[in-house]
């Protein structure tokens, strides 16, 4: 007898439990949350990560200044585009558009830029540059300013 | 409730089956009504499987004999403690357990994502659902089922074999089913990325932690194994190769490979078919491992199960997996182009590589070798037996190019090193490798895998600490902290690279361990009591061993016991007195007729060697049992076997590395809102989270 009444139990509570979506038309989200990184985000994340690991190499004596130079170089315009990749998304999906957020990206490419960093081959120039010395493109920024992000 | 718990496993397939349509179809049609009512259905699962096992524990406290499972694992003698882990002890209830494992990780992955990541979950839903309906077919519909009922009840049951009446046994099995069954959720998402079409690093990044868990219990569960072997099978060995022991070691070796390919997909954007490859394959070797123990396809110390039906099954479920996983990946591989290529051979990224390249050829290895003798003895009606001589010739230079790695990894750079970096970086730790394998040699170590394991070691060693100063040293200058506070910071900071930093130091300390062997000590000495054996280990040290003797007691102490013969041995180093071993023989009432009696052996632990005492025979045993003083010479095996300790001090030393990669870090949100400032604070960081 108990036996029986278990199994009434335990079946009515499993059915109740899993059918009760269904019929009361309980609906789990299927969205992305606010706080989720998105691919774009993802991938300017990563490459935001991948400069503070070069200047990590280097501070720590495991680059030398060229290695260092060029590697930075490269990065830094890997993360420009991740940046401008990521705004662009950001510009389509406008809706998710965050002043403080913008404020901040804003400010990080800023302090990208400011290393004159040209945006069309990535290379590092020296301070002071109007031209790219690697392809002669003309650069942006005003050419002042030390390197990224301080 | 023994008969609820049996109904409980019956419904629990409807339910499963339920989940995993509805997940599949409520991803599809993005209806969440439906996967609210998959996700719930994996709770139910869980709390159903829970019931029935709760079922097979009182069918044990209970003496219930008239159940096959219990009759086979238990009897009235057996300590309460075992008749709990009798859950497990055996294939059909180890099979219930696995399925309740499963079902807890699967509803822990439901739950912590219940209001996140939402675009995975109606098909990381049904995937477990699936899995989980597979192991409940099994169970109901392959012979395995632990509520089968034998028709009569026998007065008493067969008892445990005494093997597995050791603490190390009874933990170890579930430790290596924990890490099997959490190697699922990654599975699961890896699959929801497919179905969904996410396939950015995002499901790698979701599961990195579930792959760690996974990672962490496979490695305990395995060297728990080696410690029981170590203690109890009484050969003096840790490893041998067994089908059972590479059975476990399958999985590891792909799940390793794994965590560190994940790291290009996540830093470069590399691999990511190769990725979804070895998520696959690795989940296929758990599969595959429940397997190999669990359907006695081949003989070994470990496996007691004897069915073929519950072969067929399992094997037409991988095959179901693998086809349908390489379908999707065929079907989205457009999408997992990837984002960049290797630039140069001499790269961070090539050594991942090669890393890759050498635990695959390790894993084939050992799956050629476990499984040939199979195949052979199904063509040709012949057993062969694969020895560990076949594992050591192909494993040993394998190994050692991994080892090596492990130095070269952490600090060869990204994308291309230039020959400056290599020097900069690599200089001192050659020669202090070089030095330490020639400092060797001077003092009389002639050993060459040994020795190059020693130096390799003292490479790797060094390019770690080299790196952890390094790092300290940096921070503490720019942030103006003590040395201390510095290197907390360091690794607080980036806990994901300096906790497999310490997995490496621990990886080399088990290496070293591993190349002591090749300087084992074995003597067999016949001994009556009052003999001394003096015998002296390669660190020049000297035992004296003098036989005190035997004692024997007859039903007393354990259930089950029937009599066993302590020989007490008083050990002395060096002349200082170091106390007593003993080692033992005995006789379980459970044992088969004319069956040898169990060996206990004896071992006293020091730093850099261990002192193993093997009673391997009595001169006679009838004598001895009969307490005849005359009976009481013997056989002794000393073993002195240097290094073991550094295998259980690099496991513990995994253990914590480990736990320091998957401690939560800081709160997400809060990363977020620091990380345009992380290129403000580089030295501090380290390499990314």
């Amino acid at each position: 007898m108990t036996f029986y009444l278990g199994v009434a139990l335990v079946v009515a509570a499993v059915l109740l439990f899993i059918l009760q979506p269904v019929v009361k038309g309980l609906h789990a989200s299927l969205e992305r949350g606010d706080d989720e990184l998105t691919e774009t985000e993802a991938r300017k994340r990563v490459a935001l990560l991948a400069l503070r690991d070069v200047e990590y190499d280097f501070l720590a004596g495991k680059l030398d200044e060229d290695d260092y130079r060029s590697m930075k170089s490269q990065l830094t315009a890997e993360a420009l585009a991740a940046l401008e990749a990521d705004e662009a998304a950001r510009g389509a999906g406008a809706a998710t558009t965050d002043a403080d957020l913008e404020a901040e990206i804003a400010r990080v490419r800023a302090g990208l830029r400011s290393g004159v960093v040209c945006a069309d081959c990535g290379f590092a120039n020296d301070k002071g540059s109007r031209f790219c010395s690697a392809c002669g493109h003309a650069l942006h920024g005003k050419a002042v300013g030390e390197a990224a992000g301080r | 409730m023994i008969l609820l718990g049996e109904f409980a496993l019956w419904i629990s397939l409807p339910v499963a089956l339920w989940g995993m349509v509805l997940g599949y179809t409520g991803g599809r049609t993005q209806r969440g009504d439906l996967v609210l009512s998959a996700e719930r259905s994996v709770y139910a699962v869980f709390l159903l499987l829970a019931l029935a096992s709760s079922g097979v524990v009182a069918a044990f406290l209970g003496d219930r004999f008239e159940y096959w499972y219990v009759a086979n694992y238990s009897n009235r003698e057996l300590e309460l403690f075992y008749k709990i882990t009798g859950l497990w002890a055996g294939q059909r209830g180890s099979l219930l357990f696995w399925a309740l494992l499963l079902g807890f990780f699967s509803s822990l992955a439901v739950f912590m994502n219940r209001a996140k990541n939402r675009e995975f979950m109606p098909y990381v839903a049904g995937v477990l659902q699936t899995i989980l309906a597979f192991f409940i077919v099994v169970l109901l519909f392959a012979n395995v089922n632990p509520f089968e009922q034998l028709g009569f009840t026998p007065a008493n049951g067969q008892g445990l074999n005494p093997q597995l009446q050791n603490y190390w046994m009874t933990i170890h099995p579930p430790t290596l089913y924990l890490g099997f069954t959490a190697f699922t959720i990654p599975f699961a998402f890896g699959i929801a990325a497919l179905l969904s079409g996410r396939l950015d690093s995002r499901w790698i990044q979701l599961t990195r932690r579930w792959i760690l868990t996974s990672w962490l219990f496979l490695s305990v569960g395995i060297v728990m194994g080696m410690r029981w072997a170590y203690e109890e099978l009484g050969w003096g060995g840790y490893w041998f190769w067994d089908p059972v022991e590479n059975a476990s070691l399958l999985p590891w070796l792909t799940a390793t490979a794994f965590l560190h390919s994940i790291q290009i997909q996540e830093t470069r954007g590399m691999l990511k078919v190769w990725n979804m490859s070895l998520v696959l394959l690795t989940f296929l070797l758990t599969i595959f491992a429940t397997f190999l123990t669990r359907s006695g396809l081949i003989e070994s110390v470990h496996s007691f199960a004897q069915e073929i039906r519950i072969a067929l099954i399992f094997l037409g479920f991988m095959g179901a997996v693998l086809a349908a996983s390489i379908v999707l990946i065929l079907y989205r591989l457009p999408s997992l182009k990837s984002d960049n290529q290797i630039e140069s051979f001499v790269s961070r990224e090539s050594a991942f590589l090669f890393n890759n390249l050498m635990f695959i050829g390790i894993a084939f290895t050992v799956m050629w070798g476990t499984m040939f003798p199979l195949i052979s003895e199904g063509v040709t009606g012949q057993q062969i037996s694969v020895g560990p001589p076949f594992f050591q010739k192909v494993n040993f230079p394998l190994g050692l190019i991994l080892l090596a790695l492990a130095g070269i990894g952490p600090v060869i750079a990204w994308r291309r090193a230039t020959k400056k970096n290599l020097q900069r970086n690599f200089s001192t730790p050659v020669i202090v490798g070089l030095v330490v394998a020639a400092a060797l040699w001077i003092s009389g170590a002639r050993h060459a895998l040994a020795l190059t394991t020693w130096g390799i070691s003292a490479f790797v060693l060094t390019v770690i600490v080299t790196e952890f100063w390094k790092g300290t040293r940096a921070r503490a200058r720019i942030e103006g902290e003590g040395y201390a506070t510095a290197l907390f910071h360091l690794v607080s900071r980036n806990r994901r690279r300096w906790g497999g930093y310490i997995v490496h130091v621990a990886i080399v300390f088990i290496f070293m361990a591993f190349a002591g062997a090749a300087y084992n000590v074995d003597e067999r000495i016949h001994m009556v009591p009052g003999d001394v054996a003096e015998v002296t280990s390669p660190m020049g040290h000297t035992y004296a061993l003098t036989y005190e003797g035997l004692s024997v007691s007859l039903n007393n102490g354990q259930r089950n016991l029937m009599w066993q013969a302590i020989a007490t041995v008083s050990v002395t180093k060096d002349g200082k007195p170091q106390g007593i071993l003993t080692t033992e023989k005995r006789r379980y009432a459970t044992q088969e007729a004319g069956a040898p009696p169990m060996t206990e052996v004896g071992i006293r632990s020091y730093p850099l060697e261990d002192l193993y005492l093997i009673l391997s025979a009595l001169d006679d045993i009838e004598g001895a049992v009969s307490a005849d003083s005359e009976a009481q010479g013997l056989d002794l095996q000393v073993l002195i076997k240097p290094l073991v300790s550094w295998i259980w001090l690099g496991t513990l030393t995994l253990v914590g590395g480990t736990l320091i990669a998957l401690w939560p870090s800081v709160d997400r949100r809060r990363a977020a809102e620091t990380e345009p400032e992380l290129a403000a604070e580089p030295a501090t960081a380290g390499a990314s989270d």
